[in-house]
């Protein structure tokens, strides 16, 4: 064998060609830094989720950061009410594009069990301060529901998912 | 026991600024704001802003049905859920004079000293992560974890238990709850000597603990403060012991208390109150009677009397009250939820008065505040 | 005097609104400690109550001081220079029922929005 043709054979295995936008893409779906932003019961799941037995660093997501300016992804984990609002949409703006927002709970999906008619404090889903990506149900969700959320995060930023799924028997 | 010796802040008139921590701050544990008028890194006034996460459980109360504000109940406290459901249970119970049968009033025992021990957990890793720790968290959540998987089992639910119903329980206890209580105590027992020479015993723990934040029983006493904060200054004050409610009276455990008042002190007894807990457990799981775990004659749609009824218990984070009101109809007149961490937080003010910042968030840990419990 | 185990408080004292400082002296001067103020909104006799709920630190005794207002005037002398955990009590009691505490110094909103101005568990409150 040739020395040039070997040697272009074994620079094939560690070289890979793809186009700027989705190794952008990967690095980021790869290192998803959460804001460490917690409202109510859900925070505490968030919490567990990044604790000893659900280890979210497995999927390169337990980098908390307290200051939006550092963190990407928005967990809404909680209740909103009127006071809060514009507190949390001051958190949004603040983060640096390109920013991703997960409404983690029911509180954060809709107001959750907070709603009735004529109710006077909830804001009725975190949808109605800025956009939202993943919604996650539960009152409070899992932390494997979390993990999953963010799974899905990732599978809209890459296009296509990385982590094999469970399929029920 | 006098108040330990406070650097004065400089008397000379200076420039002082309004420092905003909050509402969303790591060391506030959810959305308390607190305003701080500085003299440079001393505290002049500290004034917790409240409200962030005010739910409206009261008014809930009021438009419906008895039954369908036992959700709520697992919200307020999220931590300690158990015994609020257990205080709103029972004051319903006292009001319609339903009966508990024995089984129950022990597994209720069971599940909220369960409960207690894991909110404790989550207060001792949140409190050393606000004072530099990591580790101890992860191995807090370690113990919780098991913990959660029994109530699971039993209740359904990881975090915002609804499982006591008027007159009793809604799931009976199966042999695995009882070998998983019993292998639990026999766990954490050797994990708490463990947290004592990983933690408590640390050089640069007591240093950030010892002789910070004094409270005295005098302040406890003015502003209503309950739970660890009173027991942290010398008062045996625990409602269980005071006004024994379920069958409290029927286990033999201490009430521990730390007449330094200082945050190590507060320290202290929570990490004294899971080694309780563990007794009050192993005693409880021992004598479980048999039988049925929800009295029979309850009726569908509940009405109780007309007139006012309270019930307190002591919560995880200290007395937790609820008055409710009746006029003899199917949904609650008022529903009145007075929470610990309420009235604990109420002294920070008083209490932090001329101290440094980062013993002031020392302070608020010790406190053990869980936000929603403060706005409901 | 009530009964406890029916009730949930040993003691149930109904006074005329210029005495709960009176009161809540008497009740500081005897080693208790504050529990809670709280507001109820008695539409059908046009009156809002105020109740003070006191628990003794040492002793198994609970005392619930009650006091009736009209609702178009309700005003009632603040305890918070007795006890000062009062202040946040009435503040909340303020906020949602629109009793006014006189002599409180600061009675503006806690849990709600500083510019709320309604009164959220009174009876007639629509949102």
């Amino acid at each position: 064998m040739e020395p040039e043709k070997a040697c272009s054979q074994d620079l094939s295995q560690i070289i890979k060609f793809a186009k700027l936008d989705e190794l952008l893409d990967l690095s980021r779906a790869n290192s998803l830094w959460p804001l460490t932003f917690g409202l109510a019961c859900c925070a505490i799941e968030m919490m567990a989720a990044g604790a000893s037995r659900f280890d979210l660093s497995r999927f390169g997501a337990e980098v908390f950061r307290p200051s939006p300016r550092q963190a990407d992804v928005m967990i809404v984990a909680g209740t909103i009410n009127k006071k809060m609002a514009p507190a949390v949409k001051t958190l949004y703006d603040q983060m640096l594009e390109p920013k991703w927002v997960i409404a983690m709970g029911n509180c954060a999906i809709s107001g959750g069990p907070f709603v009735y008619p004529g109710q006077y404090a909830v804001i009725e889903g975190v949808d109605k301060l800025f956009p939202v990506d993943v919604f996650i149900p539960g009152c409070p969700p899992r932390p494997e529901a979390l993990i999953e959320g963010i799974l899905k995060l990732e599978e809209k930023l890459t296009g296509k998912r990385r982590w094999p799924t469970v399929t029920p028997q | 026991m006098s108040a330990p010796e406070v650097i004065p802040a400089s008397d000379k008139p200076c420039e002082t600024f309004v420092l905003n921590v909050g509402p969303q701050h790591p060391a506030t544990h959810g959305v308390l704001r607190l305003k701080l008028t500085m003299d440079g890194e001393y505290i002049m006034r500290a004034e917790p802003v409240c409200g962030y996460i005010h739910r409206m459980h009261e008014k809930m109360g009021e438009n419906r049905t008895w039954a369908q504000f036992l959700p709520n109940t697992g919200r307020i406290d999220y931590l300690a859920a158990m015994a609020y459901n257990h205080a709103y249970v029972a004051a319903v119970e006292r009001a319609a004079k339903i009966a508990v049968p024995p089984r129950a009033e022990y597994i209720r025992v069971i599940t909220t000293e369960l409960n207690r021990i894991s909110s404790h957990l989550v207060w001792f890793g949140a409190f050393l992560l606000d004072l530099g720790g990591f580790t101890p968290l992860l191995y807090a959540f370690d113990d919780r974890e098991q913990i959660l998987d029994m109530l699971e089992a039993v209740t359904g639910s990881r975090l915002t238990y609804c499982y006591y119903r008027f007159g009793g329980v809604c799931n009976d206890v199966d042999a695995d709850f009882i070998r998983g209580c019993r292998d639990f105590v026999a766990r954490l027992r050797p994990r708490l000597k463990m947290y004592r020479t990983l933690v408590t015993d640390n050089i640069i723990l007591r240093k950030r603990l010892e002789g910070i934040g004094f409270i005295s029983q005098e302040m406890c006493r003015k502003y209503g403060a309950t739970g660890p904060v009173i027991r942290g200054s010398g008062v045996a004050y625990d409602v269980r012991k005071i006004e024994p409610y379920s069958v409290y009276r029927e286990f033999d455990f201490d009430i521990p208390t730390f007449p330094e008042g200082d945050c190590m002190a507060r320290y202290l007894v929570r990490m004294e109150e899971m080694a309780q807990s563990l007794r009050i457990i192993e005693q409880a799981v021992d004598k479980l009677p048999d039988g049925p775990v929800l009295s029979s004659g309850v009726p569908r749609v509940l009405k109780p009397p007309a007139g006012d009824y309270c019930f307190a218990v002591e919560a995880a984070r200290g007395r937790f009250l609820v008055r409710i009101v009746s006029d003899n109809k199917e949904i609650p007149y008022r529903v009145r939820l007075r929470t610990p961490c309420f009235s604990n937080l109420s002294l920070f003010e008083e209490a932090t008065a001329g101290m440094m910042l980062p013993d002031a968030l020392a302070v608020l840990g010790s406190l053990d505040l869980v936000i929603p419990d403060i706005d409901r | 005097m009530v009964d406890y185990a029916g009730r949930g408080f040993h003691l149930n004292v109904c006074v005329w609104p210029d005495r709960v400082v009176a009161a809540a002296e008497l009740l500081d001067r005897n080693g208790f400690a504050l529990d809670a103020v709280t507001g109820m909104d008695w539409i059908a006799e046009n009156e809002m109550e105020v109740v003070y709920d006191y628990f003794h630190p040492a002793d198994s005794c609970r005392v619930v001081v009650r006091t009736r207002v009209p609702r178009s005037k309700p005003e009632v002398p603040t305890i918070s220079q007795v006890y000062p955990g009062a202040n946040w009590h009435e503040r909340e009691t303020h906020e949602f029922f629109g009793i006014v505490f006189l002599g409180h110094p600061n009675l503006t909103p806690l849990l709600l929005p500083e510019d709320a101005t309604y009164h959220p568990l009174r009876k007639d409150f629509v949102a």
